[in-house]
């Protein structure tokens, strides 16, 4: 049978955000797939070079609506070093409750988009639920749903007070409550079973050729997770483990989220039970000095890369943001070949892809070459010439 | 098998979704809401203007006597806030050294006029 190209996107009914897959298809398999990203490109980049690190922070919570927290932690925390600030431990605690209220929102609403996906709608309406027990939780804390605000350098804005600690613990149960069931629904509900099990089927070997993070790399074998690998905030004081699978598959996947939701739990519980007292904040100087650092940080999607570069000033003088869903797209790439077309939804939602905080401005350097400025998708490891079309380079 | 359990379970169950317009949503203490200003304590520094975000704080005329420490000052200038571009971030409220410029615990963020200023 002769190939033929599927175009699907930019704009597209079953697409969340604008993202052109060309699809070449071989019947009803998937023979290749070509991505073209950052239709979204906000300049966030340039954008915050112009902004001191006070009014910086509100900006980089806005590339992700779903993990606003780890942007603006990772970018703290990488300044911080620069600085020699050693921020309070109630403040460490107060970032990692945070962090860990964030994945539990992302892993529940994915799992929703994900259920969504394979046209089981219940479990999507049952997580979503769920959901608003975190997101009422973050909201008493933060004063907000989504961009919470909590970092600045040298600490955190807002204190939790005894009272939200109490609500936020009586929660607790209720969720983890919930959780359990999950987990046992994904190892036994048959619907979900189906769609997932043999679908997208990456070994750890190409997970490591393919450079995948987080929950995607975790579940095919690699026992890979910057919170422990690397420790930032308070998780190195906390007891909790790495959760790992090797069924490499979208059901390895979902094993390993919700796995990681339960993990969270306990997190969030451990840190509730035992923050210590004292300040929250430590006065944080106007200038950073000179310096460079590359911040990584676990966010719910993967490993997320500031590279910060500062100059001396009260700005930064060049960030670059390397975003989970970056790294992870050439392995869906890898993992929908051979495929059937109905699959494309689900392989691709398994990444949890967030498409808005990929959008970056690279220049990619072909060997032999001119530099061509372009756009982060030159480099996901197609066909560069079918890209040139209506670039000036 | 759990999620049939689950869903005759919720048949019997009261419905989660608030019934809005009749009840409203409950909103905490530290919600973030519209920005508002008590003119008697501002003593017209600019420091909510330069550090807010979406450079949404024009510091406006605004003659008039504030007392700050036990001084009267005579203070010309205050802070008049574009609602609408406003993304209710709170740092002017956080560098305010006074506390006049501060976030209500109000939801209400809808209207037909875009132009809306606070001062
Ligand atoms: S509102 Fe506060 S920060 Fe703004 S000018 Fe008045 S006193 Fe200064
Ligand atoms: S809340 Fe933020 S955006 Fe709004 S006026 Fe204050 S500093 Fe500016």
């Amino acid at each position: 049978m002769p190939e033929v190209v599927v175009p699907i996107g930019p704009h597209h009914p079953a697409l969340k955000e604008p993202v052109n897959f060309r699809v070449i298809a071989d019947g009803e398999k998937i023979v290749r797939l070509e991505l073209d990203l950052s239709y979204n490109h906000r300049g966030i980049e340039k954008a915050a070079e112009q902004r001191n690190f006070i009014r910086v922070l509100p900006l980089l919570e806005r590339v992700c609506g779903i993990c606003s927290h780890s942007h603006a932690t990772a970018f703290a925390k990488g300044v911080e070093e620069i600085m020699g600030l050693e921020i309070p431990p109630r403040a460490r605690y107060i970032r990692t409750i945070i962090a860990e209220l964030e994945r539990m929102h992302s892993h529940l609403l994915w799992l929703g988009v994900a259920a969504h996906e394979i046209g089981f709608n219940t479990l999507f309406m049952w997580s979503w639920r769920d959901r608003e027990a975190v997101q009422d939780t973050l909201e008493e804390m933060s004063g907000n749903r989504v961009h919470y605000g909590m970092n600045e350098i040298g600490g955190v804005r807002r204190d939790l007070t005894p009272a939200q600690i109490k609500t936020a613990l009586a929660r607790l149960p209720d969720l983890e409550d919930r959780i359990q069931k999950y987990v046992g629904m994904v190892n036994s509900e048959e619907t979900m079973l189906i769609r997932f099990r043999g679908v997208g089927k990456m070994s750890r070997e190409e997970a490591l050729k393919y450079g995948a993070v987080g929950p995607t790399a975790r579940a095919s074998g690699v026992d890979y997770d910057v919170r422990r690998d690397d420790p930032y905030l308070a998780y190195d004081e906390i007891p909790w483990k790495v959760i790992t699978d090797n069924h490499g598959d979208v059901y390895g996947r979902t094993r390993v989220r919700v796995g990681e939701l339960w993990e969270s739990t306990q997190i969030v519980r451990f840190c509730l039970e035992n923050i210590p007292a004292g300040p929250v904040r430590v006065e944080a100087p106007k200038n950073a000095p000179e310096g460079e650092i590359l911040s990584r940080y676990e966010a719910p999607r993967g490993e997320l890369a500031h590279y910060i570069r500062t100059n001396g000033t009260d700005k930064v003088e060049r960030i670059d943001i390397r975003s989970p869903t970056l790294a992870n797209w050439t392995s869906v790439a890898m993992c929908l070949t051979g495929q059937n077309l109905a699959d494309i939804p689900v392989i691709v939602a398994a990444i949890d892809p967030c498409l808005s905080c990929t959008c970056r401005m690279v220049v990619v350097h072909r060997r032999g070459g001119r530099a061509v400025p372009g756009t982060a998708a030159g480099e996901s490891g197609h066909d560069p010439k079918s890209r040139q079309d209506g670039w000036r380079p | 098998m759990s999620v049939l359990r689950e869903m005759i379970g919720n048949f019997f169950s009261r419905p989660v979704t608030i019934r809005y317009p009749w009840i409203k949503v409950p909103i905490p203490d530290t919600f973030r809401g519209r920005v508002a200003n008590t003119d008697e304590l501002c003593i017209g520094c600019s420091k909510c203007s330069l550090v807010c975000p979406a450079q949404v704080i024009t510091m406006i005329d605004g003659p008039r006597d504030v007392v700050f420490k036990g001084k009267t000052l005579a203070r010309k200038k205050r802070p008049q806030v574009d609602l609408y571009k406003c993304i209710r971030c709170g740092l002017c409220e956080r560098h305010c050294p006074t506390g006049s410029i501060h976030l209500e615990h109000v939801h209400a963020g809808t209207g037909t006029d875009r132009d809306v200023r606070v001062t």
